[in-house]
């Protein structure tokens, strides 16, 4: 009995070492496990501290290009406007209390709202990728919002503390998004394989569905993100695991290397569709 | 001896904000990281109790861990490397009455050098296959392996050059 003692005592660090080795696996596989715990991500508030401070500084680098691409964004939809101006002007022509009624009944509610918020931190070293963006449940985010940016859809909102959230990014392999292309009803599903961060898999399509360089990739259908946002363009034929579908390689709109600014969508009708939806699968 | 804890405090900071803020956005050709913090397990003393270097690792690991949303990865590696280091540590070095030495490249260049390898290579070997358990296919991880040491080694012994270039009364 007493040797026993001496030896646990001799070898202690050894069962110390399990233990933390244990602790460590039990984060592991909870995390996994998709909890959405916030004490231990980017979302909590020293950390959060740290990467806002440290994105402060790095933003000032991309302020140049950033405005530009504002600047050609805004270009874009003014040009939007006046093209809407001149139909509305048009119409209005051929009969304007007709057309009044029209306009004003058509513009209801809009469905979506904006958040814009700022990159503070970005993470793309191997599997595990993330986005930390400023902004929180003070601000009105919530759990699964989508995150899209000037290019394209961004990722996925995946825990949230009162100024901090964290955005699983498309380049996660626990990302899936239902997604079609823009010239056929056939869908598949948007997922990254890990390989390159430019670049994901559209997965599942039918064996039918024809390889165009170039073709857009737009959501289908989604609780998340509005109906036709751009998802990227199809670069290449991809390898596919089963023979009954087809996988395109597509180049993702978003550039994840200059991130700095993006929105976060307020879907209003989200609760609304997804109790609807979750009553049926009680 | 006190002055040593205060350094060994201002390293295990510094080698967190250093990984977390500036290192792990780099991703040479996609697959290459460098994993610097190890570093501290690395200059502690020779002696050091294990205890202490089994619990600080830990709290580094899941400090990092944290940062990166990572929670675990980091702190299982880092803490299973930190229980070898002692016998790691015997492999390369002579064993007797040098409790407080510090290993270095200007002390005992090519054994630390063969430490460095040893451990890193333990430590990131570790460190991707917890990351990588079911995902990614075994190449994938090789390569990571593979290119992440290949630029970690290099940078640990340039640091460790540059740092400590005057330290006295070591040996």
């Amino acid at each position: 009995m007493r040797n026993l003692f001496i030896f646990i005592i001799r070898n202690s660090h050894w069962l110390l070492a399990a233990l933390l080795v244990a602790v460590s696996f039990y984060l592991v596989f909870t995390h996994n496990s998709y909890q959405r715990s916030v004490y231990l991500t980017s979302a909590n508030q020293v950390t959060g501290w740290f990467y806002s401070l440290s994105g402060d500084v790095t933003s000032f680098f991309h302020l140049k290009k950033n405005n530009q691409l504002l600047l050609e964004r805004s270009a874009e939809l003014e040009k939007q406007i006046l093209a809407l101006k001149d139909r509305i002007a048009l119409l209005a022509a051929a009969d304007s209390a007709e057309v009044n009624a029209f306009v004003s009944d058509s513009v209801p509610m809009p469905q979506f709202g904006y958040i814009p918020a700022e990159v503070v931190n970005l993470s793309f070293s191997g599997v595990n990728n993330f986005i930390t963006i400023s902004k929180g449940s003070r601000h009105g985010i919530k759990p699964d919002m989508g995150v899209i940016s000037t290019g394209g859809v961004v990722g996925v909102v995946s825990v949230v503390s009162p100024n901090f959230s964290v955005v699983i990014p498309v380049i996660n392999p626990k990302f899936r998004l239902s997604a079609r292309l823009k010239n056929s009803e056939n869908y598949g599903s948007v997922f990254w394989d890990g390989t390159s961060i430019g670049e994901a898999q559209l997965q599942e399509l039918p064996k039918h569905e024809d390889f165009h360089k170039g073709d857009t990739v737009m959501t289908s259908f989604s609780r998340i993100f509005p109906r036709n946002t751009v998802i990227g363009f199809v670069s290449s034929q991809g390898e596919s695991k089963d023979d009954n579908f087809n996988t395109f390689n597509i180049q993702l709109a978003t550039n994840f290397y200059t991130l700095q600014d993006v929105l976060v969508i307020d879907d209003t009708y989200y609760e609304e569709q997804k109790q609807l939806e979750e009553t049926l699968q009680e | 001896m006190k002055l040593s804890y205060i350094y060994e405090l201002v390293l295990f900071v510094a080698l967190i904000l250093l990984q977390t803020l500036l290192l792990n956005r780099i991703s040479l050709f996609g697959i290459a990281t460098p994993v610097l913090y190890i570093y501290f397990l690395l200059k502690l003393p020779v002696g050091r109790n294990r205890y202490y270097v089994i619990t600080s690792a830990f709290l580094m690991g899941l400090i990092i861990d944290i940062f990166l949303n990572t929670p675990g990865m980091n702190a299982a590696a880092i803490t299973m490397v930190a229980a070898l280091r002692k016998n790691v540590l015997g492999l390369f070095f002579e064993r007797e009455g040098y409790d407080d030495f510090v290993p270095g490249i200007h002390t005992a260049a090519a054994p630390f050098a063969r430490f460095t390898i040893f451990m890193v290579l333990l430590h990131l070997t570790l460190l991707f296959f917890i990351e990588s358990f079911t995902l990614f296919n075994l190449k994938n991880t090789l390569l990571r392996i593979a290119t992440s040491s290949a630029v970690t080694i290099p940078l640990i012994i340039a640091l460790d050059s540059l740092m400590f270039r005057r330290k006295p009364g070591e040996q």
